[in-house]
């Protein structure tokens, strides 16, 4: 067990820290300078190009700039904003709220559902309604979510106008307390049935799978000679083999959700991590999208750990498969 | 006379997979629109005309978008676009990596360990974000955004042919193989990969799916190359006509879907048909 985890967090260290290096390179090799694009102007003076390059150690040798920035890392500074001199740290902590709020939410509602689906699917394996709910599933998992989030502004609220379409809270009633609760939930109604839908997929494949799997196992087929009832079968043997899997999916899916539901906040001018990458972007604001990606690589890093160590305290069997690999 | 059994066997096993029927149907539909585009569309996809946000009629089957342009004959061009980037950026993950997961899987224990490391690490990057970011630093060109993608979803072929290869490395031919002293190389490429490259053929024909997935959301993100038509800046460019023009988004929209759609369910169909042990968990639940 003990070299199962380290090995696995020095995996998690070795990616946190290539993550960083390719980071580093992409950003540095990108064509655009950020000074000029700070400045703003057409023609600026060559003192002020110099000062503000000087300022941000633009001016120094790649390889002083990268172990600059990382033992700046390790003491937990990640810099501030080339764009608004805030520190980079502050501005992602601020933009993380909503994106937890939307990406979370989504996530729980998705795993319940689709693993309900899955199971019920799963004990009906090859009936009609199996092969009806796995069509459905298809077509979910092949929609865009951008456009699905499209599609239901279309009818939801610029045809019906009952929700609205964009932002967080509405900023012309400046609601308080439960009110501004209300607010949010109403807000939030349309991004997450969005993110919702298009995750559901995933689950249920998995865990109608798992479903599959157990009953064709031989143990079941000796419990139903020994004549245990069905539901009893189901209920102790069965749905703990299609949860499993499922929390496995839910820790993956939790590390990508940052960047999965990027897109959906875009969608619905979620004032989350989506929009501010996208800015970061256009601005090209270096510090801040070093902070942004080196955030992300750390919890899909921390994520996958979890989800190991999750898993393999619930299933013996890979913890030795782990260390035997 | 083996050859009409192998065909016949061939034929059984595709009465059992209505997935590769179905998306094999599907896919012929998308060649013929793709190869036959010029003489299918009914104008230039790039033609503006004063006819703007017309809602479909019959001059403009599914409409026209904010310019004025023949939606339908965007759609039928977008085609090329999307099958272009997945294909390519599928078939440039594929070669990676089956080379780097066979390398891994069948070269000994240093040099596949440390590949098989490297694989690791690459797994547990965001890599959306990575083409993201590549994209929108380095330009949008159509070249470059195959490239970046193809470059950044080796990974899943790699640990798939890595497993592949650590299993065939054991078995009699490649003994054999390696006794009569064939090259180390020479095994891979002539044993280890056309043996082991099944799960990959499969794998690969759904990262044609997430491929064009993945283009449509950077064109939908305003990253996509401005100067080709595909489907994903249709629908961005239809956002601002939602309420007006909801036919612009809407079957952009769904051409993604129907494609996605189609490679699913070959790769799908491709997984259970190359795989047996698949087949019969699946026949398995089928008893009960």
């Amino acid at each position: 067990m003990g070299i199962f985890i380290s090995r696995r967090i020095l995996t998690a260290i070795l990616c946190i820290f290539a993550a960083l290096c390719l980071n580093f390179i992409i950003i540095h090799a990108a064509p655009g300078d950020p000074v000029r694009i700070l400045v703003g102007q057409d023609n600026p003076s060559p003192e002020v190009i110099e000062a503000l390059t000087i300022k941000y150690g633009l001016d120094q040798p790649q390889y002083v700039q990268f172990f600059r920035y990382v033992g700046n890392l390790l003491r937990g500074d990640m810099g501030t904003s080339i764009y608004t001199g805030e520190p980079v740290s502050l501005m992602i902590l601020r933009r993380m709220g909503p994106t937890a709020l939307l990406a979370l939410t989504a996530a729980v509602l998705a795993m319940v559902i689709g693993t309900a689906f899955g199971i019920f699917s799963g004990r009906r394996v090859g009936s009609k309604v199996d092969s009806a709910i796995g069509s459905i599933s298809y077509l979910f998992d092949a929609m865009p979510g951008f456009w699905l989030g499209l599609m239901l502004i279309l009818i939801f609220a610029s045809s019906l106008h009952i929700l609205p379409t964009a932002g967080m809270v509405d900023v012309r009633a400046d609601h308080e307390g439960f009110l501004r609760a209300l607010d949010i939930l109403r807000h939030m109604a349309l991004p997450v049935t969005t993110l919702t839908l298009t995750l559901i997929p995933y689950y249920m494949r998995i865990s109608r799978a798992a479903v599959v799997q157990a009953l064709g196992e031989d143990f079941i087929t000796t419990l139903r000679a020994a004549g245990m009832p069905e539901s009893k079968i189901y209920r102790t043997y069965v749905f703990r083999n299609a949860i499993l899997p499922t929390i496995t999916v839910f820790g993956i899916q939790m590390a990508y959700l940052v960047t999965g539901s990027a897109i959906v906040e875009i969608v619905f001018s979620w004032p989350g991590m989506g929009s501010f990458v996208m800015t970061a972007i256009s601005r090209r604001d270096y510090p801040l999208l070093m902070g942004i990606y080196f955030i992300l690589s750390i919890s899909v890093a921390v994520m996958m750990i979890a989800v190991d160590l999750l898993y393999s305290a619930m299933d013996p069997r890979i913890r030795h498969t782990g260390v035997k690999e | 006379m083996k050859r009409v059994a192998a065909v016949k066997k061939m034929r059984e096993r595709l009465r059992h997979l209505p997935q590769l029927r179905i998306g094999g149907i599907m896919l012929a539909f998308l060649l013929f629109v793709v190869i036959f585009a010029p003489l299918l569309a009914p104008y230039d996809p790039y033609a503006l005309s004063d006819n703007m946000v017309e809602a479909p009629n019959f001059r403009h089957p599914l409409g026209t978008d904010g310019l004025g342009r023949d939606v339908l004959s965007m759609l039928i061009y977008g085609a090329r676009t999307s099958l272009m980037v997945g294909g390519a950026a599928a078939l440039i993950a594929a070669v990676i990596g089956v080379f780097l997961g066979g390398v891994a899987g069948f070269f000994g224990k240093k040099i596949g360990s440390v590949i098989g490391e490297a694989i690791n690490v690459f797994m547990m990057m965001p890599t959306f974000f990575l083409i993201l970011i590549v994209v929108a630093l380095f330009g949008s060109g159509i070249t470059k955004v195959m490239l970046v993608i193809g470059l950044t979803t080796w990974v899943g072929n790699a640990k798939l042919m890595r497993a592949q290869a650590m299993s065939l490395r054991e078995r009699v031919f490649v003994r054999a193989a390696e006794s009569v002293g064939e090259s180390k190389l020479s095994i891979l490429f002539w044993h280890i990969i056309p043996n082991g490259i099944y799960p990959i053929v499969a794998n690969t024909t759904m990262g044609v799916a997430s491929a064009i997935l993945t283009e449509s959301s950077l064109a939908f993100l305003g990253l996509g190359d401005p100067n080709v038509i595909s489907w994903g800046q249709i629908i961005q460019s239809g956002k601002s006509y939602l309420v007006d023009g909801w036919w612009i988004c809407a079957f952009g929209g769904l051409s993604i879907i129907y494609t996605v759609i189609t490679f699913y369910l070959l790769g799908d169909g491709l997984n259970i048909m190359l795989s047996p042990k698949l087949a019969s968990v699946q026949n398995a639940g089928k008893r009960t």
